[in-house]
């Protein structure tokens, strides 16, 4: 295993930028989910790395290695594609005998490191099949073999789960999380389901336009979230953004909604909201952290609930709130109607404040 | 009681059936033109052809007082030099086609497979030997051909490559190849088209994890691309097969089936003794044994779609 450097990578298509001065060190026995929309660049940052398309600037480190001129032969990796990408006409065997045998290994090597594999994702008495008598899951098991057998310095898994029904999926997921856990290989995984970001990865990307937005534990990016876009595209429901005008009353600071209601901030949040560009301030909160009460409460703001969404365990209401999608989790025992009143309560500690004007996070210091 | 029991039973079977075919009667009334139409023209003149090939039509007689005269058309046919001759210049000629027809049009797509300057404009060029007129194509080889007139033969005189312009299509044992290139001119664009749409078909990701794999561009063309290939092979080849097997227009224009026979194939001949001679029941004959060929080759054709459709439709 390596760790897996790139240093100002770039990639343009004419004057398209699908890759902007992306910087990031995936240590070595990492889990590093690359995770944005689509188009964001991932998929693009992750060919880049396995040498499928040129670099147009910048380089990639693997081991300590610089590998922007390498094929994707030399790199000594492995990749994990969507589609799987086993060849149809071959068997499973022959599926994993195949990269061994393009670097003309003995025969009985190969033998052993194909039944290896198999036995380590055991898949032994499916050898003998060809993919298509294969389920999804399988299929998907063949390809990490593929790239198991290999024994590569980094796997690159270009949406590995994504082809794959929900149950399976989240199956997958423990099994992916075991692969790396057990061989303690290096990972760089791409995703563009924030879920699979945070419950499998130790480090996760997130990119938006060609541009890293954060690189953290998924609970550094989940609890303290660089700018709106990562507060909005990690964590379901999204967290709720809110644009408010900031102004000065009775020596502290409040946010002031076009609607006419206003939220007092504490001090430390008032600090945070002083070093904001303008008086334009975007309120976050997650669902978890709006309290929902059914009638009047000092402090809680009035909206109306426009859908009510029980999931079992809990159910989500919306409401609008200057304009904004508000999303409140409340436990099933609450019963909300569409359409009748509200109050919400935000908790201080636990809200986030943006700059409306670069949309970055305000910090108090 | 067991015969009324039966008898019940079955037309307890007959009756949904019977009620199923006027549930869709308005949908029999749709097709029966159609049908009726293939029954005209299609199953007849079939039924008609191998019921001719069971008599002897001299030219002198009418069509309708030809004399029964069983398989005698069959046994002459079999036992005729001609009948040899005419063969072996067929399967020459449908094979040596449909080979280099294949192999030249699959390798000009994958050629036109790769993004270069002028590749929209050399795959246009490369199609116009199918588009054209066959006809006409048959008169400008002829003259391209031709032993006085002919540019091919004025050039290699003209670069001191031979005395005299050669006898391309006049000589009996050059005139048979020198029809097949002027066949695989004109067919091979086809096979490249098939092709060509064929590898558009190879999944873009195969190709990516064979080369991750460490494949060479060989050997992801043997692993990946090549088997992909393999249905679509197989009905190009068989298709061109066919229609190599049923060529008429460049033979029988360009030399008329000469000389001596020479470059006869089996439409050609077929055509000369059924209008040219007015034998038509050897011409009914010939065509019979000829159906029967078409029709091997037509059911390997569909079981290679339907081979097709049961991979597709697993995967």
């Amino acid at each position: 295993m390596a760790h897996v450097v790139l240093k100002d990578l770039i990639k343009t298509y004419g004057s398209f930028k699908a890759v902007n001065e992306v910087s990031l060190t995936v240590n070595d026995g990492e889990f590093v989910a690359l995770v944005g929309p689509s188009g964001c660049g991932k998929t693009t940052t992750l060919n880049l790395i396995a040498g499928l398309i040129p670099i147009t600037s910048g380089d990639i480190l693997i081991g300590d290695r610089v590998v922007n001129e390498l094929d994707p032969k030399d790199r000594d990796i492995a990749m994990v594609f969507q589609n799987y990408a086993l060849y149809p006409q071959k068997s499973v065997y022959m599926n994993l005998a195949f990269p061994l045998q393009m670097r003309k290994l003995p025969k009985d090597e190969i033998d052993k490191k194909v039944r290896e594999a198999a036995r380590v994702l055991d898949m032994t008495q499916l050898l003998e099949r060809k993919p298509r008598e294969l389920s999804g899951g399988q299929q998907q098991r063949v390809a990490l073999g593929r790239a198991l057998v290999r024994d590569p310095a980094v796997f690159l898994m270009d949406e590995p789960l994504s082809n794959l029904d929900a149950k399976l999926r989240v199956q997958m997921r423990s099994e992916i999380k075991r692969f790396h856990q057990d061989l303690k290989a290096t990972i760089v995984y791409v995703t563009h389901d924030q879920l699979e970001a945070v419950t499998m990865a130790d480090r996760m990307a997130v990119m938006n336009g060609g541009y890293l937005q954060q690189y953290d534990s998924p609970a550094q990016v989940f609890a303290h979230p660089a700018n709106m876009f990562v507060a909005s595209f990690v964590g379901s429901p999204a967290m709720s953004l809110i644009p408010l005008q900031a102004s000065t009353a009775n020596g502290g600071i409040v946010l002031t909604s076009a609607e006419g209601w206003s939220l007092a901030l504490s001090q430390p949040n008032a600090r945070k909201v002083q070093r904001a560009t303008s008086g334009k301030v975007v309120l976050g909160a997650r669902h978890s952290t709006i309290k929902l009460h059914k009638s009047a409460v000092a402090g809680a703001i009035p909206a109306k609930a426009y859908t009510v969404e029980p999931t079992g365990d809990v159910t989500f209401v919306q409401a609008f709130l200057s304009g904004a999608i508000v999303n409140i989790s409340v436990p099933p025992t609450i019963a909300v109607a569409p359409d009748e009143q509200i109050w919400l309560e935000f908790d201080q500690e636990r809200i986030h404040l943006f700059d409306g004007e670069t949309e970055m996070a305000l910090q108090a210091n | 009681m067991t015969i009324v029991a039966g008898k019940t039973g079955a037309r307890q079977r007959l009756r949904p059936l019977l009620r199923k075919i006027w549930e869709h009667r308005a949908d029999y009334a749709y097709v029966l033109p159609a049908i009726a139409v293939m029954l005209i023209v299609i199953a007849y003149p079939i039924y008609y052809t191998i019921e001719l090939s069971f008599f002897n039509t001299p030219p002198g007689l009418q069509l309708r007082d030809k004399i029964f005269i069983g398989v005698d058309n069959y046994t002459a046919i079999l036992t005729s030099p001609v009948f040899w001759k005419v063969t072996s210049n067929t399967l020459i000629w449908t094979l040596a086609s449909t080979f280099i027809a294949f192999v030249l049009g699959f390798g000009c797509a994958l050629a036109l497979h790769r993004d270069f300057i002028g590749r929209g404009v050399l795959r246009a060029i490369l199609i116009i030997p199918w588009v054209i007129s066959a006809v006409a194509a048959s008169y400008i080889w002829k003259w391209i051909y031709h032993s006085d007139f002919g540019i091919i033969g004025a050039v290699l005189v003209g670069l001191g490559l031979a005395d005299r312009p050669p006898n391309f299509i006049d000589s009996v044992s050059t005139v048979l190849p020198s029809l097949i290139v002027v066949n695989i001119w004109r067919e091979f664009p086809f096979a490249m088209i098939m092709m060509m749409a064929g590898l558009q078909t190879v999944p873009d990701q195969l190709l990516r994890a064979a080369k991750v794999d460490g494949a060479n561009a060989w050997q992801r063309f043997w692993h990946v691309t090549f088997p992909h290939l393999r249905n679509v092979s197989t009905v190009t080849i068989l298709l061109l097969a066919v229609a190599n097997f049923n060529s008429f227009i460049i033979p029988w224009i360009m030399t008329g089936g000469g000389p001596s026979n020479a470059s006869h194939i089996w439409i050609t001949h077929i055509y000369e003794l059924a209008f040219g001679r007015q034998r038509w029941g050897v011409a009914s004959a010939y065509s019979v044994l000829l159906f029967f060929i078409l029709m091997t080759l037509g059911y390997f054709y569909v079981r290679a779609l339907s081979g097709n459709d049961r991979k597709d439709g697993s995967a």
